[in-house]
Formats: C-alpha cells, structure tokens, sequence
C-alpha cells in the first residue's frame, strides 16, 4: 500500500503541468495497489491547487505556505520538503526532472539517505517501485530498482500523458516546513527571463531543429519562422553551438539537451549519433537533408531528400494553409 | 584559497552501445574513455580563479576509478593548471550518486576546500546527482548549471539556466558549482605541460584511509534495455519543393496526426 508524493512545483504561483502528469500517474498505482496521493506545494498562497491537483487523482493537498518560498531556494525547500517526508512517510516522492526538481531531488535524497534516481520516464508499483529512465542520452535505458524505505524519483516532462480530469477534490491540509531557524547560505537575486519567450526545448510539443545545413548564422531565422507557425520550441546541432551562431541552451544531444517531443523537424542535420542520441525518443521525426546518405534518415519517420532553403520555406506555407 | 575540483572518466560520447536485448549487463569493453565533457568546464574555471587569485591558491583534481583514469587526469587536469590529484582507489564501477557523494564528502571533509567544482552531469550515467549532494553532506551553499560565476572577496555571483531563462544566485563560499557548457572555454594542454605533468603528486587513498566504510546503495540497476525500433523511413519522392512539402503537410496532419 504505497503512499506517493508528488511536489507541485510552482512559478510565480502557477503549478508545472508536469505535476499533474505525476499525479495521474500515481493515482493508477495506487488504486491497483492501495495507498494514497498527496500533493505537497510550497508557496505564498495555496491558490486552488486543492482543486486541480484533486482533479488529476490526489488524495490530500498538503501545502506549506510562507513568504520565504514563494520563490525556489535550495536550502529552505530542501528542509520543507524533507520535514513533509519526516511528518508522514511516504514511501515515494515524485518532482518533475525540471530545472528546479533536478536542483532540488538529490539535497533532499542526500539530507535523507535515500534512492534518488534522475530524469525517469516511467514509475512501476509491485511489492517495490521500478523505475525506467535513458542513460547515454537516451542510447540506452536502465530499469532501478528501489532499496531504501523511500525514494526520491525526477520525472521528464510529458512521460505521463493527463487524461481528462475529474471533478474530485483534494483533502486540504497543512504542514510545518521547519523553515524558521534556516538561514540559507546562497538566494536567488533575481530570475531573468531569456528574451522572445522562447518555448523550452524539455517541455516543447514539437520542435523544429537547424543544423550545419543551414550555412550561416543568419539563416536560422528560417528555422525559427518554421517553428513560429507550429508552436514550436527551436533547437540547434552541436556544430552550430560549437560555431557559435546560436546559444547553447539550444543544444539538442549529449552534450545538450535530451528531448522527446510529439514532432522533431531536424532541418540540414546530418545526425551524429550524439545528436541522435538527444531526440531519437521523438514520437516522430521528419528530415530535411540534401544528402539521401544522412544517418538522420535512419532515425528519421518522413524524409525529403532536398535543398532545405526550398523546403523549409515551402513547408511553412504548406502548414499555415492547412485548416 | 583550497579548489576541489572532482571529474570522472566516461566513454567519449561517440561511444555506441551495443546492446540486442535486454540484458542485466552491459559491455563496456571497448568503449573509448575521456574526461567527462561538463568536468572540463568545472577545471577550466577553477584554473582561471587560479590565475586572478594568484599562487596561493591551490587547484585539485579528485577522481575515483582505477589505474586508467590517470591518463584523463594527467592530460586534461595537472597538464592544464591543476597542481595535485587525488585518486580513490576503491571499485566504484557502476555505483550510485549518494555512494559517490559520500566518499568525496570524506575527502572534502578532511581538506577542508573553499570551493568545489564538478560538472553539471556525466555523460554516462546522465544523473546530475552527485555535486548536489556532495554540497548537502559538506553543508555547503550550492548552484547547479552554472554558466556565469564572479567571486568578490568571499562573496559568489551565480547564473545558472533554468527553463525560458536563467537565475542569478547570490552566497558566499564555501561552496559547490556544478558547470555548464557556456561558463567558458576549456584550454588544450601543450606537450610540454603534459610531460611535466606526470611529476606533479598524485594522492593514492582508500575508504579504509578516510575513515569510512565503503557506502552502501540504495537502488540497483536490474536491467538494460535497448531503444525502441523505429520503423523505415518514409521518403517523399517529388521533384519539386514545394510539392513535397504540401505532401509532408498532410502526412502530418492525416498519418501521424500531430499537427
């Protein structure tokens, strides 16, 4: 009879979508299995978060409210997650492998003694948590299975697909997060926001990807026009990282970001196998590349063996007059 | 001032994993092994601290595994501006962060560093684990994915990225940073530094010498499982551009269903 928490990671009040995802998926282990869903938040102000995170399948809402994380700080949200694990003992903790959960699970696990497995896609209940996630970038995966009384366990953003909601709410209830004698040693001065809104690559739906192919640096605007009419998130090979026409929070790849979107556009990427290593988790992946030869048609779902400065333009066109 | 700077050996990300089946083991015979590509950032920087601070700073190089990962240390750490090594001895292969954590806590512990420095994640293992924790068990002040790092006095300035943008952390050392690419441009040793550096001391040291027990794990590693087959690729034969992209269009609309 499991009993799983899950973090609801929020900024600026407003909760990650990857947390409900987590939610719902826990609830399907705890009604085969037994055992409850409880949503832990920090923040200034619980909003209606009882509500939401009760119509995605938890339990109980339990909420730690306090001016000192309304913002994320390592130290106090460490300390107010581990005194929510030492007040009720769960047998798991689920946080999204976000910028956030990536910083925060392994001062919790260490502060705990504890499992802490990172960037998972897939969480399994029997007598034991397994769970499933991408090594080498996505060249391989692992199953892990879980020793210790409780885990901590990331989850990548969109491995759960959210059904619809339901119209349950969660039991709201409070806790101490044990934050008044904490002085934290380093603060967040201040969160900068990358200009353009750019979609981030971890969470996009789909993502429309420039690489040597493209020529110059100026020519990614092609890949970003493509993109702006998909909705898309942009990402960039390593070559053009490395050459310096686009930043490196672009990077798709190994040494870059690992991504699994519904749709990956690689446009005049040859795909080196640390890129392919990076995206080939797509649902599905169209290619654009003049050389038929490209291992990226190997990974690819549709290809166009064609010069891109013709078909990324005309495809822009073709998708805008789709109805 | 007392730099730590921990990296690990790890197959070079051209690496190809050959692997048919599940398999509760994975052949890592042949793979080609060089410094974790985060952990170069992490030694860059804390060589360029060096340098603005002056020669009473001292930089090392920490690393855990066997005889084999010397050659990384001696070419891309004391060849480059580390002035010592240490070097755990114990089998670590395949452990987990905590256990890894632990150890490097022993040591840290008993140096007594001002900063350390790790990478933000290695390539082999994709955790992102191990600098955070090591912060948590030293109680030190961390950032993790730094790409922007100014030290005034004790005092820290961190950028690190976060989604749709980037947080400035402020703190004062001790402290960890685990580096992204981006923080700066890692240096290539010449020749001559990587001859002298097989002079430079290399600290050889068991658990049994820090006074700890070999860590225990709490997860084990059940199963590899190669990635899922992905089906032939579907070209679209049509001399002209703008028709093949018409026909994309509509594969993605009417097939997958995705746009």
């Amino acid at each position: 009879m499991p009993n799983i928490a899950v973090f609801i990671e929020q900024r600026d009040g407003e909760a990650k979508k990857v947390a409900w995802q987590m939610i719902n998926h826990a609830r399907k282990i705890t009604d085969a299995s037994g055992g409850e869903v409880w949503g832990v938040f920090l923040g200034k102000d619980a909003g209606d978060n009882a509500a939401a995170a009760g119509s995605w399948g938890a339990h109980k809402l339990f909420t730690a409210i306090d001016e000192n994380l309304a913002g994320y700080n390592s130290e106090l949200y460490t300390t107010a997650v581990a005194s929510f694990c030492n007040a009720h003992n769960p047998d798991l903790v689920l946080m999204g492998a976000t910028a956030m959960g990536k910083d925060l699970a392994p001062r919790l696990a260490a502060r705990m003694d504890c499992a802490c497995v990172s960037d998972s896609i897939d969480v399994n209940f029997d007598n034991g948590f397994t769970v499933r996630r991408p090594v080498f970038a996505g060249k391989c995966f692992t199953d892990v299975t879980v020793k210790s009384s409780t885990a901590v366990v990331g989850i990548r953003p969109n491995s759960f697909n959210l059904g619809e909601p339901g119209s349950d709410t969660a039991t709201a209830e409070t806790f101490d997060p044990g934050i008044g004698e904490v002085t934290p040693k380093a603060t967040v001065a201040e969160v900068k926001a990358t200009s353009g809104g750019a979609i981030e690559l971890t969470e996009a739906d789909v993502i429309v990807s420039g690489g040597r192919g493209i020529k110059e640096a100026d020519n990614y605007k092609m890949i970003e026009e493509l993109a702006g009419v998909l909705n898309a998130g942009t990402g960039a090979s390593r070559a053009i990282v490395d050459a310096g026409w686009v930043d490196h929070s672009f990077q798709v790849g190994q040494t870059g970001k690992t991504v699994s979107p519904n749709l990956y556009i690689a446009c005049g990427i040859s795909g080196a196998i640390q890129h392919l290593a990076g995206m080939s988790s797509s649902k599905c992946i169209v290619a654009i590349n003049k050389d038929s030869n490209a291992p990226i048609f190997k990974a690819a779902t549709y290809g166009i063996v064609a010069d891109l400065f013709e078909v990324v333009p005309a495809l822009k066109e073709a998708i805008q007059s789709l109805d | 001032m007392k730099i730590a700077v921990c990296v690990k050996q790890v197959p070079d990300s051209e690496t190809r994993i050959n692997l048919a089946e599940p398999s509760a083991e994975l052949d890592r015979s042949g793979f080609t092994r060089v410094l974790n590509p985060y952990d170069a950032y992490a030694v860059e920087e804390a060589i360029q601290i060096k340098e603005k601070l002056g020669d009473d700073t001292e930089v090392t190089a920490i690393i855990i595994g066997g005889e084999q990962v010397m050659e990384s240390v001696k070419k891309d750490c004391l060849a480059v501006g580390c002035d010592k090594a240490i070097r755990i001895t114990d089998d670590f292969d395949n452990a987990e962060a905590l256990q890894i954590a632990k150890v490097l806590t022993a040591v840290v512990k008993r140096d007594g560093y001002d900063l350390v420095l790790c990478g933000k994640q290695a390539i082999d293992d994709d955790d992102s684990q191990v600098g955070i924790m090591l912060a948590e068990l030293c109680d030190m002040a961390h950032v993790s994915v730094v790409t922007d790092l100014e030290f005034d006095g004790g005092n820290f300035t961190a950028t690190r990225e976060i989604e749709g943008g980037s947080e400035v952390v402020k703190g004062a050392t001790p402290a960890l940073f685990t580096c992204q690419k981006g923080l700066n441009e890692p240096r290539l040793p010449s020749l001559p530094n990587i001859m002298k550096a097989g002079m430079k001391p290399v600290e050889l040291l068991t658990c049994a010498d820090l006074g700890i027990e070999v860590p225990a794990a709490h997860t084990e590693i059940t199963t590899y499982i190669p990635p899922a087959e992905r089906g032939e690729c579907k070209i679209i034969e049509n001399e002209d551009p703008a028709a093949a992209a018409q026909e994309l269009a509509k594969l993605l609309r009417e097939e997958a269903k995705i746009i």
